[in-house]
């Protein structure tokens, strides 16, 4: 392994694996920041340009891009509550209410360190323990898959601001909204009223879109005096001047108290998002749901989260850029790839003639390596490419709100457009604008209907594919002992806020 | 302002004589498969290609879901100008006898195919089963035992199984079917012990085949596959039953012949030539170029062997019965009842109505007017834009809004007129994110 590095070093300090690097962390903060362009997107659009390039810097663009987009996805939560990547949309509302509390810079700080922590844990894993933790995604059939489903769902409950049953009545919204049209398991489709677009159901980009930003913009409306312009950052505390200095203590000061004050639940987060990663099938977006959930329930002050928690900003933000670095485990050790960025690498990988596989580690030493030392450039370049970021996004929180509202109107209307350059789903995004609006009128959180959204399909179909396979018996979804194990686990989580009510309850009594 | 405003709708709307000049302005590919996939990595090699080929900007957009309804309707109801190509799959001979959409291969002009591949039947390392005759002769002592993948439902993969059954005297419904999307979930099932065996091309199990993980028992082809030449064909082992995928570019029935014909100009040199063959060939697929006569002749032919397929009896009873598709929105309808009634009894709806900051909020006056404002100009948006491209409808419509609102004109004119074409540049040529170019788009 040691004698490996030297020459991988070699291999990354290449100028133009340097230049690839510094052009894609520029491409995949573009990419991150406009809401509506997913990760996935931003290194789809790679591939073809990837072919001109020597193998190890075709993956260096991709990991570059991949976690510079991922960790941009959190600066347009925090200025207009609209999230950049799907894999920002569980601790938007947090960023976005200490933005409002004049804490823009320091959260946005907090999320870029934290993004580094969980990415280097993530190599780490990638690093050390590929092989082993590879077999993990290998026990897992579709009985196994379903839980892991409900558990996420489940997740999104507990975390669910104030009352758990308005939790679970946008959670079962967006399920009931994922069931529109065709589903892989079924060969005809539901609620699609005929028209052809309904076919792919409702997309949830634009949803997400619709349901965090559009709403937004809904809500700022209908308070929106045309006398006094409010802008809408209610206190920047940015002093006019101050020395460069001050600036970068402003983004950066305090995360690493933060980090040590708690340093256990920051590898809690990150292994949370590292083991989600590895499984195929569950990316960035679950592993953040899951580590606020469980950071929730550990944290000393859970009455903040959903409110503008920073340690929320923080377990969350690891826990997805720590998933990136998982999902290449199953990838580069099976060939099985763990997300859809991943997928995509293992077409460039063959691309460039190289055969993933358990012999990666031993054929292509030096490129492994060279791999790792890319993916621990990439997650350093994050510091000053997300600073700067973070300082040129943060003027936008100055403009008033007359005139910032028509512009973020446009780019609800670019980013649900651009992910399919189809105008029904300006219209989906509209119409989950409204829905969203309404549903805040009644404290009804938006989070769960994105995440039921996302995950109804595949639920329901590991659901109908265990019950096939199973000839109909329910039994098989506890005949594994994995199954039944994380069965009792994701049965447990959902029973959580019955217990806290129950407990509640036995204190109330004798009080 | 008002004035402007109508001004820039009449040069909008206006009539602009377009250069005869063919291509002329941005192409667009429609993949009716999701970004990353195996097609969306063909639409964007020909992408790249077909541009330096053209010279002008080929852009590809995902236009997903429906086992490919959506792609192929968008594809083939797209203006019939030249300036829509679609990546036409197999699924396009499929859809139409299953009843999804009425729309056939006889909807598009054929521009030229550029890809085929076979489909073959791996079982995990450890099977007991050597060949096809074994797994047949297992099927047949045990029916309805077996479990394999590779697609969804009725999927090509799924037909490729069933043509083969039906050809040895099997039933098809004699092996269930398990409906997973795509064939990586479908090779980890078979790896996980989910499933026996899997119906997939060879270049999609490639890894895990030269890893020795899974076998490949046989390959639905004419002859074998020279990057895997230990897979005997179908045909070698005594049974004559062949099928694959194809991939090629169309447009829209009515597209001038003489546009077609620049285009599948453009196609051949790019397929014929040595980028697009070698990145074809190292990213697993094989490459083919058939010109538009004979690809047409492949479309009729590979819908009527499909068709006789799906329309038999032995692929008759092969819907899932037990959980139709109303079983699950059930479930979530009574969730949701239960948990409205949760809401309800749980009693917090004498909370007042607040901001989802928890400051209390009243509308202020004219709400209901700024909200039908914003429906009013996302509608006019959608409305125009494809005519009028981008660049001038944003504008218009972010000035309209801006002054609405109440912005000073001297901060709302310049902004939008920055604003817009910025956002273009970065979307269309800096990001390749595809916008309407209409008149003034670049």
């Amino acid at each position: 392994m040691i004698e490996s590095i030297a020459p991988a070093l070699g291999l990354v300090l290449d100028p133009t694996v340097l230049v690839v690097i510094a052009a894609a962390a520029l491409y995949g903060m573009m990419f991150g920041s406009i809401p509506g362009l997913s990760a996935t997107m931003a290194v789809a659009l790679v591939v073809p340009m990837t072919y001109f390039l020597s193998p190890m810097a075709a993956l260096a663009a991709i990991v570059t891009l991949e976690a510079c987009a991922i960790s941009a996805g959190d600066i347009p939560s925090a200025l207009v509550r609209i999230p950049g990547t799907p894999a920002s949309a569980a601790y938007a509302e947090d960023l976005y209410q200490l933005a409002r509390r004049g804490q823009y810079e320091r959260a946005l700080g907090t999320c870029i360190v934290f993004s580094v922590i969980g990415g280097l844990f993530g190599v780490a894993v990638l690093a050390l323990f590929a092989r082993p933790f590879a077999s993990v995604a290998t026990w897992f059939t579709v009985a196994e898959y379903f839980w892991l489903y409900v558990l996420g769902l489940g997740c999104a409950v507990v975390v669910s601001r104030g009352s758990a049953w308005k939790g679970a009545f946008a959670l079962f919204l967006g399920l009931l909204l994922s069931t529109v049209g065709l589903s892989a398991v079924h060969t005809e489709a539901r609620f699609t009223f005929g028209r052809p677009e309904l076919y792919q159901g409702i997309s949830f980009i634009p949803a997400l879109v619709g349901l965090f930003g559009m709403s937004e913009v809904l809500r700022n409306l209908r308070t929106l005096g045309r006398a006094e312009p409010v802008p809408l950052a209610v206190a920047v505390a940015v002093p006019a001047r101050r020395s460069s200095w001050d600036a970068v203590r402003a983004v950066f000061g305090g995360t690493f108290d933060l980090f040590l004050r708690r340093p256990w639940q920051t590898l809690q987060a990150s292994t949370i998002g590292t083991i989600v990663g590895i499984l195929p099938g569950a990316g960035a977006d679950i592993a953040a749901w899951v580590s606020y959930g469980v950071s929730k329930r550990t944290a000393a002050n859970p009455e903040e989260y959903g409110r503008g928690s920073l340690e929320a900003v923080a377990d969350s933000g690891a826990a997805n850029n720590s998933a990136l670095a998982g999902a290449w485990v199953p990838a580069l050790t099976l060939g099985i790839p763990g997300d859809s960025i991943t997928a995509i690498v293992l077409g460039v990988m063959m691309m460039k003639n190289l055969q993933p596989g358990p012999e990666i580690f031993a054929k292509q030493a030096v490129l492994v390596h060279g791999l790792f030392i890319v993916f621990v450039l990439a997650n350093l370049v994050l510091l000053p490419a997300g600073y700067l970021a973070i300082r040129a996004s943060g003027l936008l929180l100055r403009v008033p709100r007359r005139t910032l509202l028509p512009i973020i109107v446009l780019f609800c209307v670019l980013g649900s457009y651009a992910i399919g350059g189809s105008y029904f789903d300006v219209g989906v995004m509209l119409a989950m604008g409204l829905l969203g609006f309404l549903l805040e009128r009644r404290q009804v959180p938006v989070g769960p209907v994105v995440l039921g959204i996302i995950l109804g399909g595949p639920l329901e179909e590991r659901f109908i594919q265990a019950m096939t396979a199973s000839g109909g018996s329910p039994s098989v979804f506890f005949a594994r002992p994995s199954a039944a194990v994380l069965g009792v686990v994701a049965i447990g989580v959902w029973l959580l806020p019955a217990l806290g009510a129950w407990r509640a309850r036995r204190r109330a009594v004798p009080s | 302002m008002r004035t402007a405003l109508i001004a820039l709708l009449a040069l909008a709307l206006g009539s602009c004589a377009r250069e005869e000049r063919f291509p002329a302005a941005p192409i667009l590919i429609v993949c009716p498969w999701s970004a990353g996939g195996g097609t969306d990595r063909v639409a964007r090699q020909l992408a790249v290609l077909l541009e330096q080929d053209l010279g002008v900007p080929v852009n590809v957009v995902n236009a997903t879901g429906g086992d490919g309804v959506t792609g192929h309707s968008r594809g083939a109801l797209a203006r019939p100008d030249g300036y829509s190509l679609t990546l036409v799959t197999s699924e396009i001979a499929t859809l139409h006898w299953r009843g999804m959409t009425s729309i056939s291969h006889r909807d598009f002009a054929p521009v030229g195919l550029v890809n085929r591949d076979a489909g073959a039947i791996f079982v995990r390392a450890d099977a007991p089963w050597r060949t096809l005759s074994d797994l047949a002769q297992a099927i047949r002592d045990a029916p309805g035992t077996l479990r394999a993948s590779g697609t969804a439902t009725a999927g090509i993969w799924h037909l490729g199984l069933a043509g083969w059954l039906s050809t040895v005297g099997i039933k098809p419904t004699d092996v269930i079917w398990v409906s997973i999307a795509g064939s990586a979930p479908s090779l980890q099932e078979l790896m996980a012990g989910g499933v026996d065996l899997v119906s997939c091309s060879l270049p999609e199990a490639q890894s895990l085949l030269a890893a020795g993980r899974i076998r490949s028992l046989g390959v639905m082809a004419e002859g074998r596959v020279p990057r895997f030449p230990d897979v005997p064909t179908f045909q070698e082992q005594g049974v004559d039953w062949t099928l694959g995928t194809l991939r090629g570019l169309a447009v829209p029935q009515d597209t001038p012949p003489a546009r077609v014909r620049v285009l599948a100009d453009a196609v051949r040199r790019v397929v014929e030539g040595d980028a697009y063959r070698s990145a074809l060939a190292v990213s697993g697929f094989t490459p083919a170029y058939e010109d538009p006569v004979r690809f047409g002749a492949s479309l009729e032919e590979i819908d009527r062997r499909l068709g006789a397929l799906l329309l038999s009896d032995a692929f008759r009873g092969l819907a899932v019965k037990r959980f139709g598709p109303m079983f699950f929105p059930a479930v979530l309808v009574g969730a949701l009842v239960l948990a409205t009634l949760g809401i309800l009894l749980a009693g917090d709806r004498s909370l007042p109505a607040t901001g989802a900051d928890g400051a209390p909020s009243a509308a202020s006056a004219g709400a209901a007017w700024r909200f039908t404002e914003v429906l009013l100009f996302v509608a006019l948006y959608v409305a125009l834009a494809e005519t009028a491209g981008f660049i001038l409808t944003a504008a218009a419509l972010l000035l309209a809004h801006l002054l609405r609102l109440g912005t000073r004109p001297a901060v709302a004119v310049p902004l939008a007129l920055t604003l817009a074409p910025a956002a273009y540049h970065v979307f269309a040529v800096v990001l390749r994110v595809p916008l309407p170019a209409g008149m003034l788009g670049w």
